[in-house]
């Protein structure tokens, strides 16, 4: 891949993607002719599986793949420019390794895309024709942009050995390429945020204002949500990607490679991933000021349990990175000093999971709803919001120290005030946690409008302001420190790299749902309050239909996934035979 | 190698056969369907409506969402248990009767705000609630039955929430 020239690399990228984009046209072109007319009400319908989890399937495989191929590049070009900065080789390597990942899997994406380009306007003419009229001029931008994005994708991936001397102009490629990414971004959320908020239509849903139409209440919250949770889901793939490439490793040198590997896309993943409830709390806020019942029906409504399963989703995926974490400090010298924590850790992790699961208890009949009232008797009070926060937060926490420990592990700090600054770590550990609790315990007693717009706020503040207090002061408190002895990369069971695959495997299911909760937002309306869903399929189906239609799509994706990474290897194998030959 | 991918793939495999049978097995199973019309006979009884207006409430309308069956800490919107009895004294306070006051609070919620709560209900007669005239004359008679006297019928009531409608700026 590397000898290919960059211009010549580049022109079949754009011939690929033109290829793709066509194909997808004239097959909509042609189906229109062929296929029967649709129903008076605007439906045509898929055949077996029927049209609305055709859709669903289709549409959520190009999502996951967006979100890919729009998060890596985040990381990657923040990775080239350290690299480039600190002059480290293995960053520049990591950076070129994840080009290659999300330049192959665009491909898919284009497919995803087209594939959905052809299925949507078939299936659901009407509520085409009727997007298109009121955010026709946004699709089209869509495409140029896309092009644009393609363009610079190409040019970055293949000019990175030939501008090895020219770094700053290609980290200023890179930064283009997320710049239009984002772009990207902000009109399928622009598409989306109208659907479910919808805004600048009259009560006929005749246009009013195409930028209130685009600007709504979701808008930015759903695209600030996306942009973090596609570096999360990215960062995902690529530790995913790390664990494959360490599984099937044949030297010691490649096992230690992707070990590291493995370790920095994780802790980017997790790390970033700390900032969605943030985002998430913002788009929640813009869902209940557009409409407090939906907001309400989102959070305590039909999906309540879903919320529950989003608990054991992220418990689960928290619970593989400490497990991760905890089997990596075998490879740092001196960690046994902290291995007596680990327990602890995993206590606490396990008491806030089990308040974490604890449902909110949702009457499902009018003769339950009379006799139990909202909250469940016994475990009403671990069900709500109060409680789950305090979880969630001494959850992170606990993922925190663990981190926290790992960093530290191999080194001895030897600054004169050593001692004082241990003390000061146990004090702030101890103030933030007793904090988190004391505050969820106070949230019972408040209004729900105070413990939502105030107390949990301030949860979260402090559980960031203890974060980063502790980072601040390991970072004094480490410089220059003894080290004990380097990290023995390479040096690990493969049941830590399961652990790896394993969150991939849970936030790839996670995402699946979340995207559904989103979209059912919506019930029975394509977009809310003005146009219905008139089809058979204008229903919410029960969570078992749900979990099997977001599993089929999660080892879809997985599959593809596997496919990119098989690629990438052959590809990697013909290069060096070139080389070799 | 060939060993590891394979674990690689039942590991894969069976972390979304435990999470798609939690979600079949552990998650309660109903659908969440489109509402149906909800036929209100002319000159139907009082305790049919309020039977009907019941109906509604847990149901249709998605009231239970927000507003809760007895008084509890942090609620978000006021208890149904003795809703009809505080709408009679609010509507005594405000010097109107007590029908414009409850189909008031239906229509054109945001008009009056009961003490400690938010400005947050969305009107019941426009999408996506979309109650029907006599739907709504249903709940009213409903909320009336907790604690206060059904003063409402249908279709007598009709006028009485039209004018409510209209002054809500609707049809």
């Amino acid at each position: 891949m590397e000898g290919a020239g960059v211009q010549k690399g580049i022109l079949k990228g754009i011939i690929k993607f033109t290829a793709i984009l066509g194909a997808g046209f004239v097959l909509l072109a042609v189906l229109n002719r062929v296929l029967p007319m649709a129903t008076e009400d605007g439906y045509r319908f898929f055949p077996v599986i029927g049209s609305r989890d055709w859709i669903w399937i289709v549409a959520q495989l190009h999502l996951n793949f967006a979100a890919f191929v729009l998060g890596v590049p985040i990381f990657a070009v923040t990775m080239e420019f350290i690299g480039w900065r600190n002059k480290d080789e293995r960053l520049d390597r990591i950076a070129y390794d994840f080009t290659k990942l999300f330049t192959l899997a665009y491909t898919v994406t284009a497919v995803m895309g087209s594939m959905f380009l052809v299925s949507l306007p078939i299936l659901y003419p009407k509520f085409t024709d009727y997007m298109m009229k009121i955010l026709g001029p946004t699709w089209w931008l869509y495409l140029v942009v896309m092009y644009g994005e393609v363009l610079v994708c190409y040019y970055y991936f293949y000019s990175w050995q030939k501008m090895k001397d020219r770094k700053g102009f290609h980290v200023t490629l890179g930064i283009l390429l997320n710049v239009l990414g984002a772009m990207l971004l902000l009109i399928t959320s622009a598409w989306v945020g109208f659907m479910t908020t919808p805004a600048g239509v009259n009560a006929e849903g005749g246009l009013v204002s195409r930028w209130a139409a685009i600007h709504t209440h979701m808008w930015i919250p759903l695209f600030l949500h996306r942009f973090v949770a596609n570096i999360v889901f990215g960062a995902g793939i690529a530790a995913a990607y790390a664990a494959f490439r360490f599984i099937t490793a044949k030297t010691d040198e490649e096992k230690a490679y992707y070990d590291w590997m493995g370790y920095t896309s994780a802790i980017i993943s997790i790390g970033v991933s700390l900032l969605l409830p943030g985002v998430g709390y913002l788009l929640g806020v813009e869902i209940y000021s557009f409409n407090e019942q939906m907001g309400i029906q989102l959070m305590g409504g039909f999906f309540a349990w879903l919320w529950v399963m989003q608990a054991i989703l992220i418990g689960a995926i928290l619970f593989f990175i400490n497990y991760y974490l905890w089997i990596s400090l075998h490879k740092m010298p001196g960690a046994e000093r902290y291995f007596k924590y680990v327990k602890f850790l995993f206590i606490i992790l396990l008491i806030s999971y089990a308040v974490w699961l604890t449902p909110h208890d949702v009457a499902l009949s009018l003769e339950e709803a009379r006799r139990t009232g909202t909250y469940h008797p016994a475990l009403g009070k671990l069900g709500v919001m109060a409680a789950k926060n305090t979880a969630v937060i001494l959850s992170y926490l606990a993922t925190f120290l663990s981190f926290a420990i790992f960093r530290m592990s191999n080194k001895e700090p030897v600054v004169s005030w050593a001692k004082q600054g241990h003390t000061a770590r146990a004090v702030i550990i101890v103030v933030s946690a007793l904090g988190v609790l004391l505050l969820g315990i106070y949230s019972y007693v408040v209004p729900a409008a105070v413990r939502v717009k105030v107390l949990s706020p301030i949860q979260f503040g402090l559980f960031f302001v203890g974060l980063i207090a502790l980072y601040v002061l390991d970072n004094y408190m480490y410089k220059g420190a003894r080290i004990i002895g380097e990290p023995r990369w390479g040096k690990m069971p493969e049941r830590s790299q399961y652990a790896l695959i394993a969150i991939t495997v849970t936030f790839t299911w996670l995402m699946g749902m979340l995207g559904y909760m989103r979209a059912g937002a919506r019930q029975y309306w394509h977009v809310y309050g003005v146009m219905m869903n008139t089809s058979p399929d204008n229903y919410l189906p029960t969570h078992g239909k749900a979990s099997v239609i977001i599993t089929i799509v999660t080892l879809l994706f997985l599959f593809l996934v596997a496919l990119v990474f098989w690629s990438i290897m052959k590809l990697e194998k013909v290069v060096e035979e070139r080389r070799k030959g | 190698m060939k060993k590891g991918v394979l674990k690689l793939a039942i590991i894969v495999i069976g972390l979304n056969l435990i999470f798609v049978y939690i979600g079949m097995e552990f998650l309660p199973q109903s659908e969440s369907r489109p509402p149906k019309v909800i036929k209100v006979e002319a000159g139907i009884s009082q305790d049919d409506l309020i039977s009907v207006g019941e109906e509604i409430v847990f149901g249709k309308g998605q009231c239970m969402v927000c507003h809760v069956v007895k008084p509890e800490a942090g609620m978000r919107a006021p208890a149904m248990s003795s809703i009809g009895a505080e709408m009679e004294r609010e509507a005594k306070e405000r010097g109107i009767p007590v029908e414009d006051h409850v189909f008031e609070a239906l229509v054109n919620p945001s008009k009056y705000i009961v003490k400690g709560f938010e400005d947050m209900m969305s009107p019941v007669q426009t999408p996506p609630t979309s109650l029907t005239d006599g739907e709504i004359i249903a709940v009213a008679a409903y909320l009336q039955s907790k604690g206060g006297k059904v003063t409402v019928s249908y279709p007598g009531s009709v006028p009485v929430l039209k004018a409510q409608i209209a002054k809500a700026g609707g049809k």
